[in-house]
């Protein structure tokens, strides 16, 4: 077992006025991950160094950080990986308030996926002993983009929200769309003024890269694509709508 | 007490990362298409001043730093136009109840489609430019 430098950014508010690199030399066999990199710096090296973890199985989505600039869950980043680059280089997420070394702030995240209303709506509701039967191929229309942990890796990747954090970003617009695909729900119309926003689907100019590094393949990039497309059908709809005099569908 | 770094996006962050090089060299394929737009509405307004003007605007075309320029608009449209193309099962996806269509096939119609644009174009240019034809 050989080993690997480890350059991690940290960032601690009593002390620090800005973040600074801290280097450690951690051992680095074919089976250990980036996280497991961490916590032997944690447990054995120095107990000061703050990151977010809990089921080490790409999963729960809380250990997304920049690796070599990169947003990557550091469960799911091996170690053998960077043998050549010599070198690991690990800050907290791109375009997030830092709270401390490498844990950033993703409420403000948080908050953009609640806003798309992420749930079933129902106006009418079946009786309780009938179920909302779905086929495959309506639920195949869907699954990918509920596949979603909220890891915020496509918010570290995407620059736009980097530039404006007001845009709803990758995976609440996925989210909505997921939604709105699902043919159990009903509750589009209340979405679509979110889709439609300045903040919403056409803040997204098709980088692309939320897409390439999403660690559960969800593809926010084409959700939001696919959103503009419904953007544009909800705005002739209204269009048509308001000339014979009715209100928004 | 709470205190969160606030980081600033570096306005050369599209330098670090080849996805967003990638992005950017897309969004700059606009620059050359501008030019040679401004350089055939030259050609226009060369026209509207009579024979000798565009004559010269034509010969001017000809050399090699315009043929260049024109080289490099042509590169660019068509790395625009395959990128583009490439996104299309991404954003349109034909998959209702009534209606199915294979994203491939979405694709393949869609570059069907512009080569077969761009041929008639080509072929139209030249029957037109033909001594025998057009006239």
């Amino acid at each position: 077992m050989g080993t690997i430098e480890l350059v991690a950014t940290r960032y601690r508010p009593e002390q620090d006025v800005q973040p600074w690199e801290q280097r450690y030399t951690v051992p680095c066999s074919e089976d250990m991950s980036l996280l497991d990199a961490l916590n032997y710096i944690k447990d054995e090296l120095d107990p000061s160094l703050s990151h977010r973890w809990s089921c080490r199985m790409a999963i729960c989505g809380s250990c997304g950080v920049m690796v070599n600039g990169e947003p990557k869950l550091s469960c799911k980043t091996f170690l053998r990986d960077y043998r050549e680059a010599g070198v690991v280089q690990v800050r907290a997420l791109d375009n997030l308030p830092v709270e401390r070394d490498l844990v950033a702030d993703i409420s403000g995240v948080v908050e953009h996926i609640e806003a798309v209303k992420p749930w079933l709506i129902r106006h009418s509701t079946a009786p309780v002993d009938t179920a909302h039967t779905q086929t495959p191929e309506q639920m195949a229309r869907y699954h990918a983009f509920s596949q979603c942990i909220n890891c915020a890796l496509c918010y570290a990747a995407c620059p736009q929200f980097g530039r404006n954090p007001a845009f709803l970003g990758p995976a609440a617009l996925t989210l909505a769309q997921r939604y709105n695909l699902d043919s159990r729900d009903e509750g589009s119309s209340e979405r679509m003024p979110w889709l439609n926003a300045e903040e919403g689907v056409w803040s997204c100019t098709f980088v692309g890269y939320c897409s390439e590094v999403c660690p559960k393949d969800v593809d926010p990039a084409s959700a939001i694509n696919r959103g503009k497309v419904a953007s544009d059908i909800n705005y002739g709809v209204n269009l048509f709508r308001l000339l014979r005099g009715k209100s928004d569908a | 007490m709470r205190k969160p770094w606030q980081p600033q996006q570096p306005r050369d962050w599209w330098l670090h990362n080849p996805a967003y090089r990638r992005y950017m060299l897309r969004e700059a394929t606009a620059l050359p298409l501008m030019l040679y737009t401004l350089l055939l509405l030259a050609g226009i307004f060369q026209f509207s001043r009579g024979e000798v003007a565009f004559a010269a605007w034509l010969s001017w075309m000809q050399t090699p730093a315009a043929l260049l320029l024109q080289g490099i608009a042509l590169a660019a449209a068509l790395l625009h136009a395959v990128t583009w193309v490439a996104l299309v099962p991404k954003i349109l996806v034909i998959d209702s109840d009534r209606l199915r269509i294979d994203p491939r096939q979405v694709l393949r119609a869609h570059q069907l489609g512009a080569l077969a644009g761009n041929l008639g174009l080509v072929v139209a240019t030249l029957w037109l430019l033909w001594p025998a034809g057009g006239a």
